[in-house]
C-alpha cells in the first residue's frame, strides 16, 4: 500500500464523522495548548526574573552579613557575626575598581500625611542606590549624594504613596511623618511595580544612616557594590572578602555575584517550567484516552467495512496501518491546532501584560507535538489491533 | 481450479459444536459456472467463504490452483483474496463515504497498484458494469441494482480468476436482479470462474453445475 493512500483513506474516514473527529481534535488541541502555555508561563517567569537581574547591570557584588556555609568547628559560644556597618561600606568604596557602593537598610513603619496614614516599607539608601538600581523619578529629585553622615530628614516616595497620601496634589515639599520622625518629600519615583521582590511604588526612601538610627539597627542587611567593569568582578570579590575579613577579624559575610544569584534563580525557574510541563503532559494523556475512545467507537462502528477490506485483500497489517494513520492524523492535526491556539493566547497575554515576557521555550512546541503524536499512536495501537484482528466473516455479517 | 477433499468446518456455538460443513469434496475447473443452493443454515455461505479463503476449514484438504491453502498464513491468504478472488455480497458492502470509483479503487489501493494505472482500470471496470456516468456518486445516491454493479466492478478490477457471489440478488427487485445475474454471467463468459450461492431457483438454475447443500453436506 502507498503511504499517501493510507493517509487519504484515514483522512476520509475522519472527515466522515466531523463531530466525533472534531471533539477528539479538541482534546488533543487543549492538551498541546496547555503544554505550550504552561511552559510559556514558566519560561516567561524565568525571563522576567533574569531580566530584572540584568536591569541591575552585570557588575554587581551583593554583600550579606553572616556566612551561608558552615565549615570547621562550631564557633565558641558568644561570638556573633560582626555587623556590616556603614564604615564597612565606606571602606569598600575605596577599593580599586569599585564604582559605586549602596548600603541598604529595610524596615517598615506607618507613614502619615495630614489625616491619611498607611503602612509602608521604609528603605534606607544613598544617592548611589538610584544609579545602581536604575531608578527613574517622576518628579523632584533623589536623595542628595554624600549625605550618609548628615542624613537630613528628606525622603523620596513611591508613586502609590504619592497618590494615596497626597491625593490630588504634589507631595513635593510636603512633610511626611514616618514613625515618629518627619521627612520632607523631595522626589517621587516613576511607577515601576515590583522589582526584585520590592514594590517600588509603595516605598519610602530615606537616608540610610538616619534609617539605622531610627530603627536602632547595628548591621546593614545588604550592601550592593558596583564594579567599573564585568572583568573586575572576581578581583573585586577577592578584595572585598580580604577587606571585610581584615575589618571583622574573620570571614563572616557572604558575597554573591549577581550572576550566581541569577544562575540560582534561573535553575529554580527551569525546574518550575519542567514541573508545569509535567502537569500539562497529563492533559495530553487525557487527550490520548480521548483518541483511544474515538478509535474504539470507530472500529466497532466500521466493523463491516473492516470485514470488507479483509475480503478484498487487506492484510491485518494494512488494517492496522489505516487505524494508526487515523490516530496519527488526529494527534498531528490536533497538535497543530493546539500550537496555533497557544500562540494566539500568548500573543494576547503579551499584549495585556507587556512586562511579562510570556514565551514558550524553544523545545516546547516540537516536544508538545511529538508527545501528542506519541500519545496518539500509543493509545491508537489497541483499537487498531482490535480492528486488525477482527475475523473477516464475523465482521462482514455484523449487523 | 478449485479442489476440495473431505473439507469440514466446525464451529462451537455456546459450548456445542456445530458442523457447518462436513465431508465436502468437489472440483471446479477454471471458467466453470457453479451455483450452490440449499435452505438457510445448510452451509452454502460457509462453503463460499472457505473457497474465498475468508474462512479456514477445520478438516480436509483444499487447494486453489494446485496450492494447498491450509498451510498459508494470514498474509498469503490476504494476497489470494486480493488478487485471485472477487467477492460480491448480498448487502453490497460498499464503503458509504466513498464514491463509486473510490470503492472500485479500494482493492488496487490495498494491493499497492500505481495510482496512474488505477484511474484507468477503475474507468474500465465501471464501463464494464455500465456505470461510467455514476462514477462520482456515493452509494446512498445509487439504486440497489447500481450498488451491486459497483460491487461487481470492485470484484473484477484486480482481474481475478474466480468470482464468488453470496446471494447477489437477495436484496434486489426482480429486474435489477436479472441485470446483475446477466452481468455476472458476462464475466463468466469472459473466462472467470463464477460460483453463486443462492436460494432462488430461478438464479441457481441458470448455472451449468448446480450443487445442492443440506446440513453442511453436498447432495
Amino acid at each position: 500500500m502507498k503511504f499517501r493512500d493510507v493517509f487519504r483513506f484515514a483522512a476520509g474516514a475522519l472527515v466522515g464523522h466531523p463531530l466525533r473527529t472534531g471533539l477528539s481534535l479538541l482534546g488533543v488541541a487543549v492538551g498541546v495548548t496547555s503544554v505550550v502555555v504552561l511552559t510559556s508561563l514558566g519560561e516567561g517567569a524565568r525571563l522576567y526574573v533574569t531580566g530584572e537581574f540584568a536591569a541591575l547591570g552585570s557588575n554587581l557584588l551583593i554583600i550579606i552579613p553572616g556566612r551561608n556555609d558552615t565549615t570547621g568547628f562550631a564557633p565558641p559560644i558568644g561570638v556573633a557575626p560582626h555587623d556590616l556597618t556603614l564604615d564597612d561600606a565606606e571602606a569598600l568604596r575605596r577599593l580599586p575598581g569599585v564604582r559605586r557602593v549602596a548600603p541598604i537598610a529595610i524596615g517598615s513603619a506607618t507613614a502619615r500625611a495630614g489625616d491619611l496614614t498607611r503602612d509602608t516599607v521604609v528603605t534606607g539608601v544613598t544617592a548611589e542606590w538610584q544609579s545602581i538600581r536604575r531608578i527613574d523619578l517622576q518628579s523632584g529629585q533623589f536623595l542628595p549624594a554624600g549625605d550618609t553622615e548628615a542624613d537630613r530628614a528628606l525622603c523620596v516616595i513611591g508613586a502609590t504613596i504619592q497618590s494615596q497620601l497626597f491625593p490630588g496634589r504634589s507631595a513635593l515639599g510636603e512633610m511626611l511623618r514616618v514613625g515618629d520622625e518627619r521627612f520632607r518629600v523631595i522626589g517621587v519615583l516613576a511607577p515601576r511595580g515590583t522589582s526584585l521582590g520590592m514594590n517600588l511604588d509603595e516605598i519610602v526612601l530615606i537616608p540610610v544612616g538616619r534609617h539605622m538610627r531610627m530603627f536602632n539597627e547595628t548591621t546593614l542587611p545588604r550592601v550592593l557594590v558596583e564594579m567599573t567593569s564585568h572583568d573586575d568582578l572576581p578581583a573585586g570579590k577577592a578584595a572585598a572578602t580580604a577587606l571585610l575579613t581584615a575589618r571583622h577579624d574573620e570571614y563572616d559575610v557572604t558575597i554573591e555575584t549577581q550572576e550566581s544569584m541569577l544562575a540560582a534563580f534561573s535553575r529554580l525557574l527551569r525546574v518550575l517550567t519542567a514541573a508545569l510541563s509535567g502537569i500539562a503532559a497529563i492533559s495530553l494523556c487525557v487527550a490520548g484516552v480521548g483518541i483511544m475512545n474515538v478509535m474504539l467507537v470507530s472500529v466497532s462502528e466500521r466493523t463491516r467495512e473492516i470485514g470488507l477490506l479483509k475480503a478484498i485483500g487487506a492484510t491485518p497489517a494494512d488494517v492496522l496501518r489505516f487505524f494508526l494513520a487515523e490516530a496519527a492524523a488526529l494527534s498531528v492535526v490536533g497538535g497543530l491546532a493546539g500550537l496555533i491556539a497557544a500562540s494566539i493566547l500568548s500573543a494576547t497575554a503579551r499584549r495585556l501584560f507587556p512586562a511579562f515576557p510570556m514565551q514558550p521555550p524553544d523545545w516546547a512546541a516540537p516536544a508538545a507535538v511529538a508527545v501528542s503524536l506519541a500519545v496518539g499512536m500509543l493509545f491508537g495501537v489497541w483499537p487498531a489491533r482490535r480492528a486488525a484482528r477482527l475475523d473477516p466473516i464475523r465482521a462482514l455479517t455484523r449487523r | 481450479m478449485i479442489e476440495m477433499q473431505g473439507v469440514g468446518r466446525d464451529y462451537v456455538v455456546g459450548g456445542t459444536p456445530v458442523h457447518a460443513l462436513s465431508e465436502v469434496s468437489l472440483q471446479i475447473p477454471d471458467g466453470e459456472y457453479v451455483s450452490i443452493m440449499g435452505p438457510s443454515g445448510s452451509g452454502k455461505s460457509t462453503l463460499l467463504n472457505v473457497i474465498g479463503c475468508l474462512d479456514r476449514p477445520t478438516a480436509g484438504w483444499y487447494a486453489l490452483d494446485g496450492e494447498a491453502v491450509g498451510a498459508l498464513d494470514e498474509r498469503a491468504l490476504s494476497y489470494i483474496r486480493g488478487h485471485k478472488i472477487g467477492f460480491v455480497f448480498q448487502v453490497f458492502h460498499l464503503v458509504p463515504r466513498l464514491t463509486a470509483s473510490a470503492n472500485v479503487d479500494l482493492p488496487m489501493l490495498l494491493a499497492g497498484v500505481q495510482p496512474a494505472v488505477r484511474a484507468d482500470r477503475v474507468r474500465r471496470a465501471l464501463e464494464a458494469v455500465g456505470l461510467s456516468a455514476r462514477a462520482r456518486h456515493k452509494p446512498d445516491e445509487l439504486s440497489g441494482g447500481e450498488r451491486q454493479r459497483v460491487a461487481i466492478a470492485r470484484a473484477i478490477v484486480m482481474g481475478p480468476a474466480i468470482l464468488l457471489a453470496d446471494e447477489p440478488t437477495g436484496n434486489l427487485d426482480r429486474a435489477s436482479g436479472a441485470e446483475v445475474v446477466a452481468l455476472l454471467e458476462e464475466m463468466n463468459a469472459e473466462g472467470l470462474t463464477l460460483v453463486v450461492v443462492t436460494h432462488d431457483p430461478a438464479v441457481g438454475g441458470r448455472a451449468r453445475v448446480r450443487l445442492q447443500m443440506v446440513d453442511g453436506r453436498l447432495t
